[in-house]
C-alpha cells in the first residue's frame, strides 16, 4: 500500500527546531535541520539517531532541504553533515545559501565565546557543509533522482525564505516552512499554485491569532523609540544579525527622515555592510516598493543609521543602539546592556523570543534584580518592551495558504499544542480534510491512492470525441472501454480493438428475468398494451413490436406468455444484452409496476 | 539540594501538575532533570523524596491518565526512571503513540527490571524465572505477550526493551531471560514479512554482545546465520557488519558474514570481468545469495545496496576485527570498476555490464561512495598496474567536467590519501617516480579546476595544494613539477576572489608556498618585490577584508612566519608585529582579537624565553630565575605598542579575548617580576580591579596617556593589577550564573501566566 510518512523531530507541536522527516514513494527527505537556541550541549540538536538506529544517514535520506536560514531551520546543519556524517545533497534558495553560513559562523562564536565550548562545529565544518548545498532558484523543478523532485515557491518571513513541494510520481507534500501571507516594508507575500498536494505541512506559530495591523505595531514602537530619546534616554535594541533587524532600521531610517531627527543611531558589528551586500545582491527577492525605489535609492543605505564602536556606549546623551546577539546572552548587546541597565530614562526593545536561562529571557518575565556574575546583582531600572516584529502568518493567513494549495490533508508544526488543536478544527471543518498535529516522535501515516498511468487509444478518444465531449483537463471523465496489461504498461482500447489484438471471438452475454402481470387478456394483446405503455414512457428510444408479436427497445426483447397455471397471470419475458444492463434494469422495474388501465 | 531551591519547588510542582497551565517550553524541563541528576549524586532520591513531599505529590498527580500535555508526562517518567520507584502505568504508556514518551517508558521498564532482579536475585542466578520477583514477572509477560502481538509497533517496543536490557545488564539472570525469550523471538523470523527487522537486528548483535550468556548453548549463533540468509541483502548488510565487530565470534559464521558483504562487489566484477581475468571476489563460494538480476532490479535498489556495502567495508577495514586476510586486489578493482562505471569509461563486455553502465552512468551517490572507499582502500596499496589504475581514475574524475563539486572534493581527498601511502615504500622516502608522473599530468588539471565558476571547487583545490605543499614543498622534484606549471600563480591570483572561503584558502595556499619558497613570481635577489608584495598583500587583506575568515588565515600565516623565522619577518620584526597589531586591534571579530594575542604571545616568547612551569611540587624550591629582559626590549613593547593592546584586551566584551590577554600579561609579569619598580600604583600591589586601574589611566592620574607609557610605568600598572582574580573569573562561563538551578526554578515561576504572546514567537 503507497503511503506517506511524517515524523517530526523538532517542531511537532513546539517551535523549539524544526526538523521533519518525510517519506514519499520509498523517498526520505528531511525538510529543515535546526537547532535549539535553549540548549547548551547535543540536545539543542534534533536527535538523529531516532532515524537511523541501524544504519548511515547517507544511505537513509535522499536528500534535506532547508526553507530558510533561521537558526531554528538550519542550525543543526554542520553537526549532521559533518558530525553526524550525512554526505548527500542539501537544498536551499539562493540567499538562503549565501546568508546561511554567516548566521551559523555568528552563533558559533557566541557559542564558543561564551562557554568556550569545544565539542561544537567549527568555521571548517560549516565551509565543508555549505559544499554539500545545491542551491536553487524560484519555481524551478529540480530533479534530485530520476523519481524525486522538488520545487521552491516564495514564502516572505525572510530573504530567501521558501515553501517547497517535493513530488514523486504522482504525490506530493508541501512543506511551507516559516511564512508570512502578508507584504511587509521589504518583503512580499507567500504564494503557492493551486497545487492539489496528498499533505500540505504548514507552520502554526499564530494559529490562533489574527495579528493587529502591522502599522499598529510599528507606530508603537517608534513611539516608544522617540518617546525615549526626546527626554534624553538610550535605547537598546538587541538583534540577530540578519532578518528581522533590516526591516526595524528601514522603518526607523524613514521616520528619522521623516521627523528631521539627529539623534544618532547605531548598528553594531560591521554587520550592516554586509547585509546591504546580500539585500542588493538578492533585490529580485524584495518586495515591489522595494525593488520599483532602487534605481533611485537603495533603501538598504542607510543615512541615518552608523557603524558602532564600543566606546560609544559611554557617550552622553541619546542615542539608538542595534546590538548583537538578539537575546542578550553575550557579547556586545549584553555589555550595553549592563552599561544602560541602572537608568530609568532608558529603554531595551526586544523584538523577538528569548530563551530560558538568556538575560533577556529573565527581564521579558518581569525579573528585574538579576544576579551577574561574581555575586554582583544588577538592578533593571530602564523599561523594558517586547514588540514581536516576527513574520509569521496568523491564522487567517494558514487558512488563506490552505484554500489556495487545495492539499488532500494538513498537518501542523512549529506552533503549541493547544493553539493547533483550535486550528485543526478549524482546518477539517471549513475544508472537509483530515489534519494531524503529530508530537516530536511520532509517525502519522496517510494512505495514499496509487496511481497507475494508463494509455488511451486514439480510437476511443476519438469516439468519445464524436459524441461531443471534449476532455477537460483536471475534471474526472468517466470512460468505458478494454484495459490491455501487458509488458508492465496498461492501455485502454475499445473492446473492438482488444478482441483483434487479442484474437478473440465475441460472445454475447445475455441477461433474463420474468415478470408476473395480472391480466386475463391474451398474450397478443398484452404484448400490445406493454408496446403502447413502453412507446408513451421511452420517447427516446426506439421501440418496435416485431410481427412475432414480441416488443424490442433497443436490444432488450419482451415477450409475453401465458402462465401455466393461473391463466389470469401473464408472464413476461425480458431479456437484454450486457450493453444494456442500465436500460435492461430500468425496463424490468417499470414493468413490474404494471400496466396502466386500459381506456376501455 | 540548597535551601532557596526548596522553597521554590513546591510552587514549580504545582504549576508542572496544573494541566491548565502553560509549562515555558520543553528545554526547562530538560534542564531541570539535569539538575536532579546532579543531586542525586550527592543525596539520597529516598531522602529527597521525603523531604519535598511535592515531588511524589507531582509524580501521582501526572501519572494518572488525564489531559496532561506529553512533554510533562514525559519529564515525569523520566523522573521516576531517576527515582527508580513505582511501576503501576506501564501498560498505559506503552501504547503511547509519541516515540519519545515510548522511549522513557522502555527505559524505565528496564531499570525496574534490573533493580527487581538486583534486590531478588540473591538466590541461585540461574533458577526458574517463574519464581521471579512479581513484578519483574509482570514485565517478561508484557514483554512476551508483546514480541506475539500482530502489530508491529508492539512487537518493536519489546524488542526495544529487551535490546536496552540485555544491553545494560550482564547479570547471570539476562541468561534466563534469553532462554525464556528467545523461542518467542525466533518466531517472529517465520513471519513474512519480519516485522521490525532493525530492531530485531538489534536486539541479536546487542545479546551477541553480553558477556554472560554462552551461546553455543542458547543457539544465538544459529539464529544470526539464519537471519543473515533470510534476510534481503540491504537488510543483512548492517547485521552482517554488527557480525563482523562482534568480540567472540565462530569463524564460520564470520566468514559468512563477510560474504554477504562482499557479494553486491562480486556481482560487479563478475559482470564486468571478461573470463580469464584477475581473480575476483568470492571465487569459490558455492551459494551466491545475490545474483546480478536482483541487483540490477531496480536503480534504487542497486544505488542504495553498493552505497551500503561500500560503507560498510570501508567501516570495516579501520577497524581491529577487519577479516584477515583482506582481499585488498579485488577490491580495489572493485572499486575502480565502480567509479569508471559511473564515469561512463567502462567498457561493458556483456549484456550485463552494458546494464549496470546504464544504472550506474553519471550516478553521483555510488560515485561518492566509491571515492571514499578508494581512498580508505591507499593503507593497502596493491600491485603496482592496479595502482597505476586508481590514478588513471582520479585524474578522469577530476579532469571530468561532468563531475559535481562533492565529486570532485572527495576525489582531490582519495588523490592526497593515495600520495600519502604510494611513497611509503621501504626503500625510499620520496614520492615515487609513478606519483611525480601523475603530478606532472595533475597540476594542469588542478590549475583549471582554481579557476572553476564554482566557489567549492576553487576552494577544494586550494586545500588540496596546501596539502601537498604541506607533505612535499621540501622535495626536490615536487618542486620542479609545481614551479613548472602556473598553480601558484593562479592561486596568487584567488586572493581577491569574491568568495570570503576561496580568499582565506587562497591566503593559507600562498603562505604555504611562499613558506616553502614556491611562490608565484621566482624570488632571484634581483626581485626580492614579489616576496615583500605578499607580505603587503596580506597586510591589506587583514586591514579591509570584509570577512573574518580571510583575516583569520593571514593571522594564522602571520603566526607560522614569525614561529618560524620568515624571510620577510626578520627583515623588521617590530615593524611586521606593529603593523599587525594595529590592524588587529581595530577588529570587530574576536577570533581575529585572540589570533593577534597569540602573535604577539609568539613575539614574546622569542624574545622572552618560554613561560615558566608552575609545578605544584617545586614549591619551596628556589625557582630558576629567567634573566630580567633587556630594558630596550621593554621600551620596545611600550612603542609597539603591544602592552596597550593587551591591556584593552583584559576588558573585552568577548571572554576568549580576555581571557587569552590576561594570561599574556601573566606571562609578561612573570618574566619581568626582577626588573626593579619603584613606582606604584595603588596602595596594594596585585590588588586594584582591572576596571578601576584602567579607569584612572583613562582620566590621566597619572599624566600619562596609553600609549604614550615607558616601561617603568608599565611594571608598575602590572603589578598593580589583580590578574589571578580575573583569571579566575574568565575561566567560568559567561553564563554560570543563568545556567544555576534557582535561576531555572525563577524564570519557569517568572514566566507562569504571563507573556504567552512572547512563547508562540520563534525567531
Amino acid at each position: 500500500m503507497p503511503e506517506i510518512r511524517v515524523t517530526p523531530l523538532g517542531a511537532g507541536q513546539d517551535v523549539g527546531r524544526s526538523c521533519i522527516l518525510v517519506s514519499i514513494s520509498g523517498k526520505n527527505v528531511m525538510l529543515d535541520c535546526g537547532m535549539h537556541m535553549g540548549y547548551n550541549d547535543d540536545r539543542r540538536f534534533p536527535d538523529f539517531s531516532y532515524i537511523t538506529q541501524s544504519g548511515r544517514l547517507t544511505d537513509f535520506l535522499d536528500c534535506v532541504i532547508i526553507s530558510h536560514f533561521h537558526l531554528d531551520h538550519c542550525g543543526a546543519l554542520p553537526y549532521f553533515s559533518e558530525m553526524v556524517g550525512y554526505d548527500g545533497p542539501i537544498y536551499m534558495t539562493h540567499p538562503t545559501q549565501a546568508i546561511c553560513p554567516i548566521l551559523l559562523e555568528d552563533y558559533r562564536k557566541i557559542a564558543v565565546d561564551k562557554k568556550g565550548e569545544a565539542n561544537f562545529f567549527t568555521s571548517q565544518m560549516i565551509k565543508d557543509c555549505m559544499k554539500k548545498v545545491v542551491a536553487v532558484h524560484l519555481h524551478q523543478t529540480v530533479q534530485v533522482d530520476d523519481e524525486l523532485e522538488i520545487k521552491a515557491y516564495y514564502a516572505g518571513h525572510v530573504l530567501g525564505a521558501a515553501m517547497f513541494q517535493i513530488k514523486v510520481g504522482s504525490e506530493s507534500v508541501v512543506y511551507t516552512g516559516d511564512y508570512n501571507m502578508t507584504p511587509d516594508r521589504h518583503l512580499g507575500a507567500a504564494w503557492i499554485d493551486k497545487c492539489r498536494p496528498n499533505l500540505l505541512i504548514t507552520e502554526s506559530t499564530y494559529a490562533t491569532t489574527i495579528r493587529d495591523s502591522k502599522r499598529c505595531r510599528e507606530r508603537d514602537f517608534l513611539k516608544k523609540v522617540h518617546e525615549t530619546v526626546e527626554r534624553g534616554g538610550k535605547v537598546l535594541i538587541p538583534v540577530f544579525a540578519l532578518g528581522r533587524a533590516q526591516e526595524l532600521c528601514i522603518l526607523l531610517e524613514t521616520f528619522w527622515e521623516r521627523m528631521n531627527l539627529k539623534v544618532p543611531i547605531y548598528f553594531s558589528t560591521g554587520l550592516t555592510e554586509k547585509a546591504n551586500h546580500y539585500y542588493k545582491l538578492f533585490i529580485t527577492w524584495t518586495n515591489q516598493k522595494i525593488r520599483k525605489t532602487f534605481v533611485q535609492r537603495n533603501m538598504f543605505e542607510f543615512k541615518h543609521i552608523k557603524a558602532f564602536d564600543r566606546t560609544f556606549a559611554d557617550n552622553p546623551g541619546p542615542m539608538v543602539v542595534f546590538a548583537t546577539p538578539g537575546m542578550l546572552h553575550a557579547g556586545q548587546s549584553l555589555q550595553i546592556f549592563r552599561k544602560w541597565a541602572g537608568n530609568e530614562k532608558n529603554m531595551v526593545i526586544m523584538p523577538g523570543y528569548c530563551v530560558q536561562g538568556t538575560v533577556g529571557h529573565k527581564i521579558l518575565s518581569g525579573q528585574r534584580k538579576l544576579e551577574m556574575e561574581g555575586r554582583q546583582v544588577l538592578e533593571v531600572k530602564m523599561q523594558v518592551e517586547y514588540m514581536s516584529f516576527s513574520a509569521h502568518a496568523d491564522a487567517k493567513g494558514i487558512m488563506q495558504l490552505v484554500g489556495q494549495a487545495e492539499p488532500e490533508s494538513v498537518l501542523l508544526v512549529h506552533g503549541e499544542a493547544k493553539k493547533m488543536e483550535f486550528l485543526r478544527q478549524k482546518i477539517e471543518q471549513e475544508f472537509r480534510v483530515s489534519c494531524y498535529m503529530p508530537a516530536n516522535g511520532e509517525t502519522v501515516t496517510l494512505p495514499t491512492s496509487p496511481s497507475i498511468p494508463v494509455g488511451i487509444s486514439l480510437g476511443l478518444l476519438k469516439r468519445e470525441m464524436v459524441q461531443g465531449l471534449l476532455p477537460e483537463a483536471k475534471k474526472p471523465r468517466l470512460l468505458h472501454g478494454t484495459l490491455i496489461m501487458k509488458d508492465s504498461s496498461f492501455r485502454l482500447v475499445s473492446s473492438e480493438q482488444a478482441l483483434k489484438e487479442l484474437g478473440l471471438a465475441e460472445h454475447q452475454l445475455r441477461f433474463t428475468c420474468r415478470v408476473h402481470l395480472q391480466d386475463t387478456r391474451k398474450e397478443q394483446e398484452t404484448a400490445l398494451r406493454v408496446y403502447s405503455h413502453l412507446k408513451s414512457t421511452l420517447k427516446d428510444h426506439c421501440v418496435q413490436h416485431l410481427p412475432d408479436g414480441s416488443v424490442t427497445v433497443e436490444s432488450i426483447l419482451i415477450q409475453a406468455a401465458a402462465h401455466s397455471e393461473d391463466p389470469g397471470t401473464k408472464v413476461l419475458l425480458v431479456s437484454w444484452t450486457y450493453q444494456d444492463e442500465e436500460l435492461g434494469s430500468f425496463l424490468t422495474a417499470l414493468l413490474k409496476n404494471g400496466l396502466p388501465q386500459a381506456p376501455s | 539540594m540548597d535551601p532557596e531551591c526548596s522553597r521554590l519547588l513546591p510552587a514549580l510542582c504545582a504549576v508542572l501538575a496544573d494541566p491548565r497551565q502553560l509549562v515555558a517550553d520543553d528545554t526547562c524541563l530538560e534542564k531541570l532533570l539535569d539538575w536532579f541528576k546532579t543531586v542525586m549524586e550527592t543525596e539520597s532520591s529516598l531522602q529527597l523524596l521525603q523531604d519535598h513531599p511535592c515531588l511524589m505529590e507531582l509524580l501521582s498527580h501526572v501519572l494518572k491518565p488525564q489531559d496532561m500535555s506529553p512533554r510533562v508526562l514525559s519529564f515525569a517518567l523520566r523522573l521516576v526512571g531517576i527515582f527508580a520507584a513505582q511501576e503501576d502505568c506501564f501498560q498505559y504508556l506503552q501504547g503511547d503513540p509519541s516515540l519519545f514518551v515510548a522511549s522513557a517508558a522502555s527505559q524505565l521498564l528496564v531499570h525496574i527490571l534490573a533493580l527487581a532482579m538486583q534486590g531478588g536475585a540473591s538466590g541461585s542466578p540461574t533458577r526458574e524465572a517463574a519464581a521471579w520477583p512479581v513484578c519483574a514477572q509482570k514485565i517478561v509477560n508484557h514483554v512476551e505477550e508483546s514480541l506475539h502481538s500482530k502489530a508491529t509497533p508492539q512487537v518493536t517496543q519489546a524488542l526495544n526493551v529487551l535490546t536496552t536490557t540485555f544491553g545494560r545488564c550482564h547479570s547471570p539472570w539476562t541468561r534466563v531471560l534469553w532462554e525464556r525469550l528467545s523461542p518467542s523471538v525466533a518466531c517472529l523470523f517465520e513471519r513474512d514479512p519480519i516485522p521490525a527487522v532493525h530492531s530485531l537486528m538489534d536486539l541479536l548483535l546487542s545479546v551477541a554482545r553480553s558477556p554472560v550468556l554462552n551461546f553455543s548453548a542458547c543457539g544465538l549463533w544459529e539464529m544470526l546465520a539464519q537471519t543473515l540468509n533470510r534476510l534481503s541483502p540491504t537488510q543483512a548488510g548492517p547485521l552482517a557488519l554488527g557480525t563482523l565487530k562482534l568480540q567472540h565470534c565462530p569463524q564460520e559464521l564470520r566468514t559468512r558474514a563477510f560474504s554477504v558483504l562482499l557479494q553486491p562487489l562480486a556481482c560487479i566484477l563478475k559482470a564486468t570481468t571478461q573470463a580469464p581475468g584477475p581473480p575476483g571476489l568470492l571465487d569459490g563460494a558455492a551459494d551466491s545469495l545475490l545474483t546480478v538480476d536482483t541487483l540490477l532490479s531496480s536503480k534504487s535498489t542497486c544505488v542504495g545496496l553498493l552505497c551500503q556495502t561500500l560503507a560498510h567495508l570501508e567501516e570495516l577495514q579501520m577497524l581491529p576485527q577487519c577479516p584477515s586476510p583482506w582481499p585488498q586486489v579485488p577490491l580495489l578493482g572493485a572499486a575502480v570498476t565502480i567509479l569508471r562505471l559511473c564515469d561512463g569509461s567502462a567498457d561493458p563486455s556483456s549484456s550485463v555490464g552494458g546494464r549496470l553502465c546504464g544504472t550506474l552512468g553519471g550516478c553521483v551517490r555510488v560515485q561518492r561512495a566509491a571515492l571514499d572507499f578508494l581512498g580508505t582502500l591507499s593503507q593497502g596499496m596493491g600491485p603496482l598496474e592496479l595502482v597505476l589504475e586508481v590514478f588513471a581514475v582520479l585524474l578522469k574524475t577530476l579532469e571530468s567536467p561532468e563531475s559535481s563539486p562533492m565529486v570532485l572534493k572527495k576525489a582531490f581527498q582519495a588523490t592526497l590519501r593515495w600520495l600519502q601511502n604510494s611513497h611509503k615504500t621501504p626503500s625510499c622516502s620520496d614520492l615515487s617516480a609513478d606519483a611525480l608522473l601523475f603530478l606532472g599530468e595533475l597540476f594542469p588539471i588542478l590549475q583549471k579546476r582554481l579557476c572553476s565558476p564554482c566557489w567549492e571547487v576553487r576552494d577544494s583545490a586550494l586545500e588540496f595544494l596546501t596539502h601537498l605543499i604541506r607533505h612535499w614543498g621540501g622535495q626536490a622534484d615536487f618542486r620542479e613539477a609545481l614551479r613548472s606549471s602556473e598553480v601558484p600563480a593562479f592561486a596568487h591570483q584567488l586572493l581577491q576572489d569574491p568568495e570570503s572561503y576561496v580568499r582565506a584558502s587562497a591566503v593559507g595556499a600562498a603562505g604555504q608556498l611562499s613558506t616553502r619558497g614556491l611562490q608565484a613570481a621566482p624570488t632571484s635577489p634581483e626581485n626580492p618585490q614579489a616576496q615583500q608584495g605578499l607580505l603587503m598583500d596580506l597586510m591589506h587583506i587583514l586591514s579591509t577584508d570584509s570577512e573574518g575568515f580571510p583575516r583569520r588565515a593571514v593571522l594564522r600565516v602571520f603566526t607560522e612566519w614569525l614561529r618560524d623565522g620568515h624571510a620577510d619577518v626578520v627583515q623588521d620584526t617590530e615593524w611586521f608585529v606593529a603593523t599587525v597589531l594595529q590592524a588587529v586591534s581595530r577588529d570587530l571579530d574576536w577570533e581575529v582579537r585572540v589570533q593577534g594575542l597569540e602573535l604577539a604571545q609568539v613575539f614574546l616568547i622569542q624574545a622572552m624565553g618560554q613561560p615558566s612551569l608552575r609545578c605544584p611540587y617545586t614549591v619551596g624550591l628556589p625557582e630558576a630565575t629567567s634573566p630580567s629582559p633587556h630594558p630596550e626590549f621593554l621600551q620596545t613593547l611600550c612603542r609597539l605598542p603591544l602592552f596597550e593592546f593587551a591591556f584593552c584586551a583584559l576588558l573585552d566584551c568577548d571572554r576568549p579575548v580576555a581571557q587569552k590577554a590576561c594570561d599574556l600579561l601573566l606571562f609578561l609579569r612573570d618574566k619581568t617580576s626582577s626588573c626593579s619598580g619603584t613606582q606604584e600604583v595603588g596602595d596594594n600591589p596585585s590588588s586594584a580591579s582591572v576596571e578601576a586601574v584602567l579607569q584612572r589611566w583613562r582620566e590621566g592620574e597619572q599624566g600619562q596617556l596609553l600609549g604614550d607609557l615607558d616601561p617603568e610605568a608599565m611594571l608598575a600598572i602590572l603589578r598593580s593589577l589583580d590578574l589571578e582574580g580575573l583569571q579566575d573569573k574568565l575561566a567560568k562561563s559567561s553564563d554560570h550564573v543563568e545556567k544555576s538551578p534557582q535561576s531555572l526554578l525563577q524564570d519557569m515561576l517568572a514566566t507562569v501566566g504571563i507573556l504567552e504572546e512572547n512563547e508562540a514567537d520563534c525567531y
